[in-house]
């Protein structure tokens, strides 16, 4: 039976919708009295593994599950070894680096040498900084980044935005926008290129639906 | 520290040295039957030696400080390793060669893999000086065979042909192949797409990420593609190919032909191919190998290129796919009989004893006890080692062979 890794939060529903349009309802993991990681779909066509959306590529690549969906982003941040296939055009988002309003910098490449960036996307921080030849220490964070420069820990930090609301309330704004992020499919490589359990079918109904 | 190996590094027990060894000797057994003949090279060779042929980056090797005017590597692959030796050492013998190792390899674990696995274990052959479909054929055969002889379940081969694939690859403008075929290579479709491309060149270069599947098929729409004429001599080859194989094997190969089955750097110009298995929502991958055929001329003194084919299999791989079966041996090795001194007197006489078991059955293992423990205690040791007979030597000098369940 095909595995399929799904991200918990905030692709989750559209996630799930979207596999709905095939006939498979993983609907169950929608149920907030749910705590089951693993479900089959009523039909018994397919099976569904819930994990963190950094997770999805890791439960992919090393083929537990065939086919996973999970946001552009993890995708640069990881770089994990997975086939990319479908862009599902859902989850829009973009990574961005963000300064206090009162900051004296406008863009990035003003940022003091050897500053300091908070991020949650530390590889895709150290990226941009080093393709505009700029030292700067990133210092990682698990969360609420924007605290990063409120409370003078960094000078800009590092993160992705999806209406700048949070930014926004918090006294930030952005000043680069380092890419545009989607939710993607993704498929384990042997997987995929021998069509194992007919992945190449269910492949082609998600784009037929995605155009 | 001292007392672990390196992150990467481990030690093999009795039980999976005997295992290994089993698949190993069954490997060699049938690379021996199609006429291979083993050769050893040396675990260290310069850097530029391993990294010559253009797949190997140096931050894949392990490096080795030394007082002298070049880096050493521990080998990552023996194909560098045998055809320095097989143009330099060999040249002037008799062609083809067929030659076969087993042997360990090493790799640098790429960043952020915390304890991947640096030291492997391969069993491979490669068939030097000799081109052409029948050449091809045999080491797909030969790797079937392998697979086959093991017992290894659900697997197949992916064939790629690098050679058609750069052909192919050539209608694409210079300044956007490598784009193009890395796209192809790590099945990155969402990138290809978005590549800048026009209409016709988008559509072929998606049609080639899609170019994998039955070898009829794919073949199939490859030959209704506009090829040059190179390419229409390869696209007939691996019909040959495909045909040879089919009409020769013992039963149907399950074979999927993948023409986006490219590593990003390789030295392969013909055929490349995987055997891939899968055990329990599991892949693995048992054997990679293909066509090289300027590779040889890297390594020549005057430069002389000659072709060459070969493969190499994962131990680790092979040993973890039959694991769940009964096939691999399920014990160490046992002794046979344990022979015990009851006095010291006699300890030249079980000595005598033992030589003399040993030499009148050259398969028999036996053990001599070593003294200072009790007759419960012998018994007991002879029931965990599962010996099924302990021969006492007796304070006169007689024997008495005791029989255990």
């Amino acid at each position: 039976m095909i595995t399929i890794a799904l991200p918990k939060g905030a692709l989750l529903k559209d996630t799930i919708e979207l596999f709905s349009n095939l006939g498979l309802d993983f609907s169950a993991f929608l149920d907030k009295s749910n705590r089951q990681l693993q479900i089959s779909d009523p039909t018994n066509t397919a099976r569904a593994l819930l994990v963190r959306a950094q997770d999805v590529p890791v439960y992919v690549e090393y083929g537990q599950a065939q086919l996973g969906v999970v946001g552009y982003d993890v995708l640069r941040e990881k770089k994990p070894d997975v086939a990319n296939l479908v862009d599902l055009k859902f989850g829009y988002c973009r990574l961005s680096v963000a300064v206090p309003k009162s900051s004296p910098y406008k863009r990035s490449v003003e940022l003091p040498p050897h500053g300091r960036v908070a991020s949650k996307f530390v590889n895709c921080a150290k990226d941009h900084f080093d393709s505009i030849d700029l030292p700067v220490e990133i210092v990682p964070l698990s969360g609420s980044v924007e605290l990063g420069p409120i409370t003078g820990m960094s000078e800009a930090i590092v993160d992705l935005v999806s209406t700048g609301k949070t930014l926004k309330e918090n006294g930030l704004i952005e000043t680069d926008i380092l890419y545009e992020s989607s939710a993607r499919l993704i498929a384990h490589p042997l997987s995929y290129r021998l069509n194992r359990d007919n992945i190449n079918e269910l492949v082609a109904k998600l784009k037929s639906i995605n155009y | 520290m001292i007392y672990q190996t390196p992150a990467g590094a481990r030690d093999l027990l009795p039980l999976e040295v005997e295992q290994k060894r089993w698949i190993n000797d069954c490997l060699q057994h049938i690379f021996q039957k199609f006429g291979y003949q083993r050769i050893v090279t040396s675990t260290l060779e310069w850097l530029d030696t391993l990294t010559a042929g253009g797949a190997i980056q140096p931050s894949k090797v392990i490096q080795l400080r030394n007082n002298g005017e070049s880096s050493l590597g521990l080998r990552p692959e023996l194909t560098a390793s045998i055809a320095r030796a097989a143009v330099t050492r060999m040249a002037g013998n008799t062609y083809p060669q067929r030659l076969c190792y087993r042997a360990n390899v090493f790799r640098n674990p790429s960043g952020g893999h915390h304890g991947r696995q640096l030291e492997f274990y391969q069993a491979g052959v490669e068939l030097l000086f000799a081109g052409g479909v029948l050449a091809d054929a045999e080491i797909i055969l030969l790797l079937s065979d392998c697979l086959r002889g093991l017992g290894i379940s659900d697997w197949s081969i992916l064939i790629g042909e690098a050679g058609l694939t750069r052909s192919l690859l050539s209608a694409f403008p210079e300044s956007i192949r490598t784009e193009v075929r890395n796209c192809i290579a790590n099945l990155d479709r969402i990138a290809l797409e978005s590549l800048e491309l026009n209409a016709e060149l988008k559509t072929s270069a998606l049609m080639l990420f899609d170019l994998r599947g039955k070898p009829e098929d794919v073949l199939h729409r490859i030959s209704a593609l506009n090829l040059d004429d190179d390419a229409r001599v390869t696209v007939n080859n691996l019909k040959s190919l495909i045909k040879l194989l089919n009409s020769s094997a013992a039963k149907p190969l399950p074979l999927t032909l993948d023409l986006s089955l490219l590593q990003t750097f390789d030295y392969y110009t013909g055929i490349v191919f995987k055997a891939v298995s899968f055990q329990d929502s599991q892949s693995y991958i048992l054997a990679e190998g293909g066509r090289y055929d300027q590779l040889l001329g890297l390594y020549d003194p005057q430069g002389k290129s000659s072709p060459g084919i070969g493969f190499s299999m994962s131990i680790e791989d092979l040993h973890s796919c039959l694991l769940s079966t009964t096939k691999l041996p399920q014990q160490a090795p046992k002794s046979d009989c344990l022979v015990i001194p009851t006095t010291t007197e006699v300890e030249a006489i079980a000595l005598r004893v033992a030589r003399q078991l040993r030499s009148e059955d050259d398969s028999a293992r036996i053990e001599i006890d070593l003294g200072e423990r009790s007759e419960a205690a012998i018994k007991q040791y002879a029931n965990t080692c599962r010996i099924k007979q302990l021969v006492w030597i007796e304070a006169d000098g007689s024997s008495r062979i005791e029989n255990l369940e």
